[in-house]
């Protein structure tokens, strides 16, 4: 069998002839896209509300990423892992962009958030702001979520966000200004919208 | 940041302190490693997936290094009896295992996992007749944890394979089904690669069922197939 004669070969994907210059295949699957995984899941989490649908999306996304890994040019594969996440959820798990009835399952991030001198009143109120976001987050319709979720949660730039869901930059800048002035509204008096709103 | 006066945090504060940044499940961290490494190394050494024209250029030209290498060894004399000990070394079931669990991760691509895509078996079943000479036994085994998912034809070591696939959580089992050869008996369950293979024989009928998962689970698998699946149908 040829794998077994093919150890003693060099390795001949990082020769010049055989890759375009850039090529990530360089660096290999593993160390190029496999850092992002938990940022796939983060969105796929979100995008398709449950933990065992975004499991199965990212494992969707990571066979299709290997299919078209010689495509990808240059190191930072976070967008473009995530533009395939994002693709896997929309085609596969039904993510309904018009009409999604189930609201997004949060899991409670739990203590290690709470700072030690917080008092219990303190505590008490910062746990009902997150309830109070969650549902207002929930309400947004899913376009301007994905782009509040990838911008706030995953730091991403704009120009990331236009390439990851496939829209110009100033669809994108208009998504998020309409989303924050959403949560505003519905989160007037429980947070602080300073000029933004 | 909050503000100084009111103590209310601002938006991005509260939406990141609300919605949590996750982190990957273990078992999908685990699994995606494999497949990367695996991946990686084939994509040095032997790009089998070779997705695009290039790669598998490449590998014709490694190829063609072998065979050359291979010729002027046969004719120094010796290097061919090495070789027919290396493949002496391997008995017909190990080469049957890693050719099924080559065929297993090839069925993972894109587009290659099945043919006829049902969890209902009397669609499944149907669709190999006509198309390969056994009647393998269909069963949904969603109740016990291993959802039907589809059928396929395959070819595994130069004879076609009614191909059925299963779902176990994250994981896909492949079930190669084939009118038993001769002088081919069962053995024991083996890893090869990672990736489990498990083998036994009902009637006239060989059953292979490769998959990532832990071989406790194929086990769990076969016992769960054979409790449905009987008698053993052939035609």
């Amino acid at each position: 069998m040829m794998r077994r004669s093919a150890s003693v070969e060099p390795p001949i994907a990082t020769d010049a002839t055989t890759l375009a210059p850039g090529h990530a295949g360089e660096r290999g699957f593993e160390r190029v896209v496999l850092p992002h995984l938990s940022a796939g899941f983060t969105l796929a989490r979100y995008l398709t509300g449950n933990a065992q649908d975004a499991e199965d999306a990212v494992q969707d996304a990571v066979v299709r990423a290997m299919r078209y890994f010689h495509t990808l040019r240059g190191d930072d594969a976070r967008p473009w892992f995530l533009t395939i996440v994002r693709r896997v959820c929309l085609t596969t798990y039904s993510v309904d962009y018009h009409a999604r009835e189930s609201s997004i399952s949060v899991d409670e991030p739990s203590l290690q958030l709470i700072d030690s001198d917080e008092t219990p009143d303190m505590a008490l109120q910062r746990s009902l702001v997150r309830d109070r976001v969650r549902e207002a987050v929930d309400q947004l319709p899913p376009l301007l979520r994905e782009a509040i979720v990838l911008r706030e949660i995953q730091g991403c730039a704009y120009g990331e966000i236009a390439m990851i869901t496939d829209s110009p930059i100033g669809t994108v800048m208009s998504r998020l200004s309409r989303a924050r002035e959403r949560l505003g509204a519905l989160l007037h008096g429980v947070v602080d919208m300073g000029d933004v709103a | 940041m909050s503000d100084e006066t009111t103590g209310r945090p601002d938006l991005s504060t509260a939406l990141r302190d609300a919605l949590p940044a996750y982190e990957a499940p273990a078992a999908l961290s685990a699994w995606a490693t494999g497949q990367a490494r695996r991946y990686d190394m084939e994509s040095r050494g032997e790009p089998v997936r070779a997705p695009d024209g290039k790669r598998a250029r490449t590998f014709s030209v490694a190829r063609w290094q072998i065979a050359a290498a291979l010729l002027c060894a046969a004719a120094l004399g010796w290097a061919g009896a090495t070789l027919r000990t290396v493949t002496h070394g391997m008995s017909a079931s190990d080469q049957t295992a890693s050719a099924l669990v080559d065929t297993h991760i090839r069925s993972l691509l894109p587009g290659h996992l099945i043919d006829v895509q049902s969890s209902d078996r009397h669609t499944v079943k149907p669709w190999f007749a006509g198309r390969i000479d056994i009647s393998p036994p269909v069963m949904d085994l969603a109740s016990k944890g291993f959802p039907l998912i589809g059928g396929r034809l395959d070819y595994v070591q130069g004879h076609s394979a009614a191909a059925i696939v299963y779902g176990r959580r994250l994981h896909m089992i492949n079930l190669f089904v084939w009118r038993t050869i001769p002088g081919e008996r069962a053995v024991a369950s083996t890893v090869r690669d990672g990736y489990a293979v498990l083998h036994w024989t009902t009637g006239d009928l060989s059953y292979w069922a490769v998959s990532d998962a832990a071989p406790a689970e194929l086990d769990a698998f076969r016992a769960a197939y054979l409790d449905e699946a009987s008698p053993p149908l052939s035609r």
